[in-house]
């Protein structure tokens, strides 16, 4: 058992120690995540408190941060100079396509919001 | 400079490649469009069939009333009393295409006619369906397995069952929507591009507009998703194919009024968000696994196994309670239909009757997609050499269409796109290796008897060789004389310059080294390439001889051949007409569910029951009413407002679909619902039959007495050309019921409902009352009015 937990402890550590080499442009991104999937969630535990009444606006609402949070992560993907498969990608044209996809996400939501 | 040469030579020929084959694919288009035209030739320029008829006068309303009023329409002419929302139960996809091109040519002043856009609909979007399926099939294997399989599907006789001239109907634009959001997801696979991403979710929205068969695609790529992850193929590609398309897929599917919130709560989207989850689980893995050292991610590994299968567990076990209480598992009863083969016959009768939702037989999937039928495993096995994530969906696709048409033969239009990829790509792969042997033959034949070609290493044997693969071209080409068709011939151009530009870019010997294994005889090769351009010749007289005497029909006008020439039978739209003319506008037409659509659109009259079967109680009672007596069905009748009866009798002249043949589904779908119906009570000895032997209750229902009254003063006998024997009940008088009209084959006849008696003579009321209960009691039809 307390093998287990020194265990966590060390993973934990080589985790974090990992994490902090990643470049500053991803840490942005990753916190942008963090924040989408946070906002999803209380939006969830506000519908769980005072109910679904216009659905339509509850899932326009949770699916536009889950919606954003996925292409955040789609364009840390194609931005991370670690990603072979993406090193001839300028990351202008990433950023773009990002803003392209979140546009037309945004235009569905406000269409459904009611 | 001998390099440049051949570069320079090999780039003319890529551009010459490029231009024929544009030139090809319009030609495939002018090929598919025109393939459709023969019932335009044959009849006239006409709607067909029953559905085409609603999206017609929606279309029609459309383009009088504007966008706004057709997304808040109720129609009040159809399931009267009831209504229909027309903006909320139709996909408006089709629709909408059809008035915005409708728009478009009245606005560059070419005055086309709604009903002439409707009617053209069909043939534009298979066009465009070819081309689509050029751009996935050249994603999946190359240029030359889609240029094979665009020139198949123009021509494939499901695809064009579906959609001849005339047939506006929502698959004429949603197979185009299909196989472009396949090409689309493929490209975004490819290319890892979000902006393809973007693309297909929009063209998802599409498909999700004209037809309810997208749940196909929805469920498809999250299968071949866990596909790739399972077979260890994932990549971060594949995340930024599939994330983005679920999240906006979900939102703009939710968007469509006739889907609304179904795409987050019933089970045929569920698939596709179980695999979103799990897709975000494997590419943390992923993640951790790059930064982890192995020793650190196997603890990683047991401490979430032991904590993550707690959760699961509970999260499965509530999911499971939510899914189980309901009584169809979530799934609508279209779709589990389509799971469970034998669910519509237990439980939905109306699914059941359909004839297109039965399974197909063996010969028609020869006469649909022909040769196609085993070309496939070749291109099943062509898929596998090498397998990649485009040819692992093009397999999994096919897989799942085929068990598909198995259960419904109206699906086999989702079989023939599958279908033509994969012949596509198996005839290009064969025409590729037959051709690499030829050319193979011809060049050691040649350089056996050039001197001065030693067998040395370089650029300059890649010269020498190319220069007589040029004369090998031209000979080629005057060596085979019947090869007439461009596509052959430009296939094969295009084969020899990919293999000129790999023997100008790779090394001579270990392109030899690479081609031996695969290097057929001679005349074997030259033998099986004539035999294919045999078997695509004769696979193209079959589409053509399908289209034009199978598929063209249409069925609001039947001809037939007899010795004094051809006989039209245009009693549909005379009936119609008549009523359009000879009664009031509010008038309600009370006929079978087949009838509907054409009524609303050709006649202008309000109707009962139509081809959307939404209401089950609604049908069944037209149902009951058309098994009971005069009497009882007069009641039903006047509760409804009916004023007229509408039934169509095929006895006289042979139309076998009248509606004394679709009869016992009458009774079962009513006997579903009210529980006196029993078919047992129409059947004599379980047969079916309306002659002498046929039972009291079927020789004194509606269907019988108005189907056959006065028939016997056709020909003296009343002899049933469908049934072929002489009906049962021959002098009969209508009590409740006046015949108004009968067209001149006899095929519709039209009554009306006869106004109550004010006056009953001879007894009073009091003793009517009693004779009624006696009756009932007597009858096996109790006089039970469910009305009251």
């Amino acid at each position: 058992m307390a093998k287990g937990t020194n265990d966590a402890q060390l993973l934990i550590q080589s985790l974090r120690k990992a994490y902090a080499s990643t470049p500053t442009s991803l840490k942005i991104i990753d916190l942008y995540v963090v924040y989408a999937v946070a906002t999803a969630l209380i939006q969830v535990a506000y519908m769980a408190m005072v109910g679904s009444f216009p659905f339509n606006s509850f899932l326009s609402g949770v699916l536009s941060c889950v919606g954003t949070a996925v292409l955040a992560v789609c364009l840390r993907i194609q931005v991370n100079k670690d990603n072979k498969e993406f090193k001839d990608l300028p990351p202008e044209r990433a950023f773009a396509d990002f803003v392209l996809c979140n546009l037309v996400l945004h235009l569905v939501i406000m269409n459904f919001l009611g | 400079m001998a390099t440049s040469k051949v570069e320079g030579s090999s780039s003319l020929r890529h551009a010459f490649g490029g231009v024929l084959s544009v030139f090809i694919l319009l030609l495939i288009g002018v090929v598919a469009f025109s393939i459709r035209l023969f019932s335009v030739i044959k009849y006239e320029s006409v709607i067909h069939e029953f559905d085409p008829y609603f999206n017609y006068r929606v279309t029609q309303f459309l383009s009088k009333n504007g966008i706004y009023d057709f997304w808040n329409w109720f129609d009040d002419r159809t399931w009267y009393p009831l209504g229909r929302v027309i903006g909320g139960t139709v996909y408006p996809g089709l629709t909408l295409t059809a008035g915005t091109m409708w728009k478009l040519a009245n606005s560059l002043n070419i005055p086309l006619s709604v009903e002439t856009v409707c009617v053209f609909t069909a043939p534009i979007f298979s066009a465009f369906a070819a081309w689509a399926t050029y751009l996935l099939t050249k994603e999946v294997k190359g240029t030359g397995a889609g240029i094979t399989a665009a020139a198949i599907l123009a021509m494939v006789p499901s695809y064009i069952s579906r959609s001849v001239a005339g047939s506006y109907d929502n698959e004429a634009v949603a197979i185009f929507a299909l196989i472009f959001t396949f090409y689309l997801y493929i490209k975004t696979l490819n290319t890892g591009s979000l902006f393809y991403a973007t693309l297909n979710s929009l063209a998802y929205f599409y498909m999700v507009c004209s037809w309810g068969g997208y749940t196909f695609i929805i469920n498809l790529i999250p299968m071949h998703v866990l596909l790739c992850i399972v077979t260890g193929r994932y990549s971060s590609r594949l995340y930024i194919a599939y994330a983005p398309l679920v999240v906006l897929g979900t939102l703009l599917a939710a968007l469509v009024p006739v889907v609304g919130f179904n795409a987050v709560m019933t089970s045929e989207h569920f698939g596709s968000f179980l695999v979103f989850i799990i897709i975000h689980v494997v590419a943390l893995v992923y993640y951790i696994k790059g930064i982890l050292t192995p020793r650190l991610f196997k603890v990683a590994t047991t401490l979430v196994l032991t904590v993550g299968i707690a959760v699961c567990a509970v999260v499965v076990a509530i999911l499971v309670a939510l899914v189980a209480s309901s009584p169809t598992k979530g799934w609508s009863g279209r779709s589990l239909s389509l799971l469970d083969p034998t669910y519509a016959s237990k439980y939905i009768p109306i699914i059941a009757s359909v004839s297109e939702h039965q399974p197909p037989t063996w010969p028609s999937y020869f006469m649909d997609i022909n040769v196609l039928a085993f070309l496939v495993p070749a291109g099943i096995v062509a898929c596998f050499l090498p397998l990649s994530d485009a040819s692992s969906f093009a397999v999994l696709y096919l897989v799942t269409s085929v068990y598909f048409s198995g259960v419904m033969v109206r699906l086999m239009l989702v079989l023939a796109p599958a279908a033509c990829i994969m012949s596509g790509i198996a005839l290009s792969e064969a025409f590729g290796v037959l051709t690499r042997s030829m050319k193979f033959h011809i060049t050691k034949y040649f350089e056996c008897s050039h001197t001065e070609a030693p067998a040395k290493l370089g650029e300059s044997t890649s010269t020498e060789s190319s220069a007589p693969l040029e004369n090998m071209t031209k000979s080629d080409t005057t060596e085979k004389p019947e090869v007439a068709r461009k596509e052959k011939v430009a296939r094969r151009k295009q084969k020899k310059e990919k293999e000129l530009t790999e023997n100008a870019h790779v090394k001579p010997v270990s392109a030899k080294k690479e081609k031996r294994p695969l290097v057929l005889p001679l005349e074997a090769s030259i033998v099986s390439v004539f035999l294919l351009i045999v078997l695509g010749g004769l696979y193209v007289l079959h589409c053509v001889w399908a289209a034009a005497e199978a598929y063209s029909a249409p069925s609001i006008v039947l001809t037939s051949h007899s010795h004094d020439g051809l006989h039209v039978f245009d009693d549909f739209r005379e009936a119609y007409a008549w009523l359009r003319h000879n009664t009031e506008v509010d008038d309600k037409v009370a006929s079978w569910w087949d009838y509907g659509y054409q009524t609303t659109a050709m006649a202008n009259r309000t109707v009962i029951v139509d081809n959307n079967t939404w209401n089950n109680t609604h049908i069944a009672t037209v149902g009951t009413a058309m098994s009971s007596p005069e009497k009882a069905a007069w009641e039903i009748f006047n509760s409804l407002d009916v004023k007229y009866v509408l039934v169509v009798f095929g006895g006289l002249v042979g139309y076998p679909s009248d509606d004394i043949n679709k009869f016992l589904w009458m009774v079962r779908i009513g006997g579903g619902v009210f529980p006196h119906i029993k078919e047992a009570d129409y059947l004599k000895d379980g047969q079916y039959r309306v002659d002498a032997q046929a039972t009291h209750t079927m020789l004194n229902c509606l269907m019988y007495k108005l189907s056959y009254y006065r028939f016997v003063e056709t020909d003296g006998k009343g002899f049933d050309r469908v049934r072929r024997y002489e009906i049962g009940k021959k002098h009969f008088k209508l009590t409740h019921f006046e015949e108004v009209f009968t067209t001149h084959h006899w095929m519709v006849r039209i009554y009306k409902l006869k106004p109550q008696k004010n006056r009953i003579r001879g007894k009073s009321r009091k003793s009517k009352l009693g004779s009624k209960s006696t009756s009932s009691k007597s009858g096996g039809m109790t006089h039970k009015n469910p009305w009251n």
